[in-house]
């Protein structure tokens, strides 16, 4: 998760209410943030695009400007040491981005700590800039745009709106992928009457952000060498055309969703903005748009909202649309799920300390209108979480549902402790060993031919672990060699599943077996046997062994275990000495002997 | 009776002998050691009376030599005066003396407490006193004059008080060795058991089965041990300590009447996240943080009505009032297998099979995520998770469940938080205290199930789930500096793990 900087001052001169650093941090904890602390962030600005980077007291300096992709190990004099600045970090709640930049988060904490118990409007007026939406865009179909204007910025509110992009490209835009966001100074566009249209990745040249207006590239020459190209090519690369963004004079405004252009690039003296959300998904665009404007507001009281008409094959439509999302809330229900003393005004009360508008219907129920900004509420549920976060986790007093139902264990387990107790009576120690393996580990080393019944991982993290276990007794032998140095004799085992392929709902099934392995100067076959024989006799079994030639033990020291009891005769597993050959593989230098069995079998209940 | 040979002897010694006599002399008498004779009276206790005195012996010390070679200097003194008329210049007094300067200057304290001289600047004079002590001797001269023999007992000396009063200040001179005086004889038990008579008995070492055909470990004493003494370490059979853990886990949801269960490590893609309202396009369904599996290549789809459902649910909020989360929900994506990311897929199972209330069950088990191996993670770790269907359900009594599990595992302060995870609402993560990090650690996470996950399967009641981690209290209750210590596990730390904590 990533985490995120808050500067403590612009937070703090948004809110009245002034806690104290520590007080902060458990309100930010009540409100699900994930707090990790206070820091001073050293901070380095780039020379070419003017980014703002910050770094943590033990990260090293930036070596590549995160917004226009300037390389500060061939260029270093382009960065610069840029001061200090004090942030409360947390990692970023994915659900809440309108909590994700300083703006946003004092709008959330006003309404909770009640300064106020309105909820935030943002008055707009319709502005006369429209954007086409021209056929061919079917790798990014949707657009949605906003002006933002006498919006004042200086270096830290641009950090703050470049970082809330950054974000929101996380958390809503999947890595730019459903949404990704553009944003440019107004006064450097031409025209009113802008277009997003697809051109041929040779088709026209222009200057990406941090390179002189001089500089011309073409779409191709961004997708294969601009940083920012190489980053997010895969999104559109695949198509014969890509999309772009031109003002009424053609003039590039961004390739999509790469970069913008250097001739459209916001600077401090900016206050006018354009502001562009492109995307597969039509609700998470207008969202998006929805989050970064309304965050931009909250920046400057003085800033004010413009729509911009989305003229497109199937209509017109005007963004950002503000408009609430209406819910109906029952309190007692709330109340209820929750399991708190809350009645109606407490539970509307709430509301509003999240930030809801509420009003009260005649048939009991709440009508709650849900600010634009809020991308996480999809069914009343979600509303009575944010009523329990308003009333406080910390605050509900734990109880327990009063129903009487009668527990019950799985057989197996049962049955299990039985041979556990068995075992360690005999002095052997439990052992646990690795469910993921190798089809070297599980077949090769003990000499046995490989099969086609295992549980086979599409990509594994390591060739340690291609698969699913298939026998026990390779872990065992691998616990045993690294306990070489270890006193003889030693004597372990396990009771755990392996996985096999059958005709089952998902393809495979577990399966309970039970090892045991013993090494030292008097080990051998009779010793394992006798062991074997005390196990099943708990079980109600008689043992007999015959011969097997598993390649895993010396030849005629290895045999199938057979249980009989009463009519039944079940092939329980195998056992014997194991093979020198083996030993030597695992670096082990005394005789060993072990058996597998097959503990579903082992332990089912005489009938 | 039956007593050992030296208590044989002993014994018949005392009863011949019946005044009181000292240890060091009856051993004498018997021609035996004294310390095993003195351990003999001493263990036994309702047959001897042992009278314990303290004693002061007296020997010369280190620098008694030039006392007993040459006199008390001061003696020399005052008959050197004596033969100067009376009295004479410091140096004249050492000369006539045969001392150093230095000898006569430590001896004025001596000459003064004795009253023999005094001095006047650097005059030394004879008092009467000190001339009557001319050919005299002091109680501290004889004294060392007595002790030239040997060390003996202040009590036998007369002059042994008023001598060492003398000798205060003159260190190393005469040792004071203080000491135990054993006195013994027989009490009366002891004088009728000897009279009842005693039998002399070997003793052995072992106890061996000739002896008890025999009878003969009734004719023997067996020697006693020093009880004190350790022993070589043994180790029982054990259970893994993290058995342990999960067992104790099994154990505190078995006594909250939950009923086990479980459910494959392979996975279908639907039960592992799209029964659990996950979107197709979560993160957490990345191929970089699940194990695909390739073999078997393709799951078959459980009951076509649980499908559609959850299907629906996806696409549009289907019956639930949800919104869902509109997107192209792919009914073939949910056929991939996978090795299940959590044992939420048990619960889910297990509420669709049943979803009539009330219900408890739970699962432990491990799961699979796709992690590079560090301290912290292995690709493998091992969950419980429960589920409660019930009508008076509430957050509240979810917090109140977790809460007692977490008691039952030894923890005592608790933060609930909120959270977020997309099969529940309002969710929740649990932090313990931690004594030893001074900070509250994240167990697991927690919630009430959306309607968007139990209404497909036809549960309309609250049900409150968790997934909690258990390698997280195994690194806290054996103080693992690795997780991966669980796993190849060295054998000298199973068997020094102790089975109570």
């Amino acid at each position: 998760m990533p985490v995120i900087g808050i500067p403590v001052d612009l937070l703090l001169e948004r809110v009245q209410t002034q806690p104290g650093r520590q007080e902060l941090v458990e309100h930010l904890q009540h409100l699900g943030c994930d707090v990790e602390g206070y820091a001073t962030m050293r901070r380095f600005a780039c020379g070419r695009c003017g980014n703002l980077m910050e770094i943590t007291e033990t990260e090293n300096p930036p070596v590549v400007c995160d917004r226009c992709g300037t390389d500060f190990k061939t260029s270093p004099d382009q960065l610069s040491a840029a001061g200090e600045k004090d942030v409360v970090r947390m990692e970023l709640l994915a659900v809440r981005p309108d909590m994700f930049d300083p703006g946003g988060l004092a709008r959330t904490l006003r309404n909770y700590f009640k300064e106020t118990l309105d909820t935030p409007s943002y008055p707009s007026s319709a502005s006369d800039f429209s954007v086409s939406v021209e056929p061919g865009l079917e790798q990014r179909p949707y657009i949605a745009c906003a002006v933002v204007r006498n919006l004042k910025l200086d270096d830290d509110k641009i950090r703050v709106i470049m970082k809330l992009q950054e974000n929101l490209h996380w958390a809503l835009g999947r890595d730019r992928k459903r949404a990704s966001i553009g944003v440019y100074d107004l006064d450097t566009l031409q025209g009113k009457r802008f277009r997003y249209t697809s051109v041929a990745p040779e088709e026209l040249q222009f200057a990406p952000l941090g390179y002189s207006a001089e500089e011309k590239w073409t779409p191709a020459r961004v997708l294969a060498e601009h940083t920012k190209g190489t980053a997010y090519a895969r999104l559109i690369k695949d198509h014969p055309r890509y999309p772009i963004l031109f003002d009424e004079n053609n003039q590039v405004m961004a390739l999509i969703p790469i970069i913008n252009s250097e001739a459209t690039k916001v600077s401090k003296n900016s206050t006018n903005f354009f502001i562009d959300v492109t995307g597969l998904e039509e609700r998470i665009v207008n969202k998006t748009l929805n989050t970064i404007v309304t965050s931009m507001l909250e920046l400057d009281p003085g800033a004010r909202l413009e729509t911009v008409r989305i003229d497109s094959a199937s209509g017109a439509q005007v963004t950002p649309d503000l408009t609430p999302q209406q819910a109906v809330l029952n309190p007692v229900t709330a109340a209820s799920r929750i399991g708190v003393p809350l009645d109606k005004d407490g539970v509307i009360e709430c509301l509003r300390r999240m930030g809801h508008e509420v009003s009260q219907r005649a048939d009991g129920n709440l009508d709650v209108k849900i600010p634009a900004y809020r991308n996480d509420i999809l069914h009343e549920v979600d509303l009575i979480e944010d009523v329990a976060i308003a009333y406080g986790y910390h605050n509900i007093v734990p109880t327990l549902v009063p129903t009487l139902t009668v527990g019950s264990e799985q057989p197996l387990e049962t049955a299990g402790a039985s041979a556990r107790a068995a075992l360690t009576g005999l002095g052997y120690l439990e052992v646990l060993t690795l469910i993921l393996s190798n089809e070297a580990a599980q077949y090769d080393l003990l000499g046995r031919p490989r099969e086609d019944r295992h549980v086979v991982i599409q990509l594994p993290i390591s060739q340690d672990q291609t698969m699913v276990r298939v026998s026990l007794l390779p872990g065992l032998l691998d616990t045993l060699s690294v306990n070489t140095d270890h006193e003889l004799p030693q004597r372990i085992f396990e009771i755990g599943n392996i996985s096999l392929l059958d005709d089952s709902e998902t393809g495979a099934s577990e399966h309970r077996r039970l090892a045991a392995a013993a090494i030292g100067p008097r080990v051998d076959f009779a010793q394992m046997r006798a062991t074997c024989e005390a196990l099943l006799r708990e079980f109600g079994w008689k043992l007999e062994t015959r011969a097997s030639q598993d390649p895993a033990f010396l030849s005629g020291r290895g045999a199938e275990v057979w249980g009989h009891r009463g009519e039944q005769s079940v092939r329980l597993g195998l056992l014997g000495e194991i093979h020198p050959q083996w030993l030597e593989h695992y670096g082990l230098g005394h005789p060993a002997a072990a058996f597998e069995l097959h503990f579903d079998l082992l332990s089912q209940p005489q009938s | 009776m039956h007593v050992n040979e030296l208590e044989y002897v002993l014994l018949n010694f005392l009863r011949d002998n019946p005044q009181e006599i000292t240890v060091g002399d009856l051993a004498a008498q018997l021609g035996k050691d004294q310390s095993q004779v003195s351990a003999a009276c001493i263990s036994r206790p309702e047959w001897i009376d042992v009278r314990e005195e303290e004693r002061l012996s007296l020997r010369l010390g280190k620098k008694a030599q030039p006392f007993v070679e040459q006199g008390f200097p001061e003696r020399k003194i005052i008959q050197a005066l004596d033969q100067l008329g009376g009295q004479g210049d410091l140096n004249a007094v050492a000369e006539k003396a045969g001392l150093t300067s230095q000898d006569v200057g430590q001896s004025l304290r001596f000459l003064k407490s004795k009253g023999w001289a005094e001095q006047q600047a650097k005059n030394l004079i004879l008092s009467a006193q000190g001339k009557a002590a001319i050919g005299g001797s002091g109680a501290d001269e004889e004294l060392v004059k007595a002790l030239e023999k040997g060390e003996q007992e202040a009590s036998h000396l007369p002059q042994a008080s008023e001598g060492l009063k003398l000798l205060q200040g003159r260190s190393g001179v005469v040792e004071e060795r203080p000491r135990t005086l054993r006195w013994v004889k027989l009490s009366e038990a002891g004088k009728s058991a000897v009279q009842d008579g005693i039998e002399v008995r070997t003793q052995v070492n072992q106890l061996t089965h000739e002896m008890m055909i025999s009878g003969d470990w009734k004719n023997v004493d067996f020697r006693p041990y020093d009880v004190s003494l350790g022993t070589e370490a043994v180790y029982p059979g054990k259970e893994h300590p993290f058995v342990s853990i999960i067992q104790q886990t099994r154990k505190v949801f078995l006594e909250l009447g939950f009923e086990e269960t479980v459910s494959p490590y392979v996975e279908s893609s639907f039960w592992d996240f799209d029964a659990l309202f996950q979107p197709q396009d979560h993160p957490a369904r990345d191929m970089q943080d699940t194990f695909y599996i390739s073999k078997p290549s393709e799951c078959k789809l459980p009951r076509q009505q649980w499908v559609d459902e959850v299907g629906a649910t996806h696409r549009n909020g289907g019956r639930t009032g949800s919104l869902g989360w509109r997107y192209d929900w792919n009914d073939q994506l949910i056929k991939q297998p996978v090795l299940r990311t959590h044992t939420t897929a048990s619960s889910i199972r297990a509420l669709a099979e049943n979803p009539n209330p009330p219900r408890k069950v739970f699962c432990v088990g491990p799961v699979f995520r796709r992690e590079t191996v560090d301290y912290k993670h292995l690709p493998v770790f091992h969950q419980v998770d429960g589920i409660i269907i019930d009508e008076k359900a509430s957050f509240a009594s979810l917090l109140g469940t977790l809460q007692a599990f977490y008691r039952k595992m030894g923890f005592q302060k608790f933060q609930f938080r909120p959270a977020f995870f997309p099969y529940t609402e309002p969710s929740v993560e649990i932090f313990v205290w931690s004594d030893r990090k001074e900070d509250w650690v994240e167990m697991g996470g927690a919630g009430v199930f959306r309607p968007e996950v139990t209404e497909p399967f036809g549960c309309k009641v609250p049900v409150l789930a968790w997934g909690l981690g258990l390698e997280r209290l195994a690194m806290f209750r054996y103080e693992l500096g690795s997780i991966g210590e669980l796993y190849r596990a060295r054998l000298n730390w199973l068997k020094e793990t102790p089975l109570c904590r």
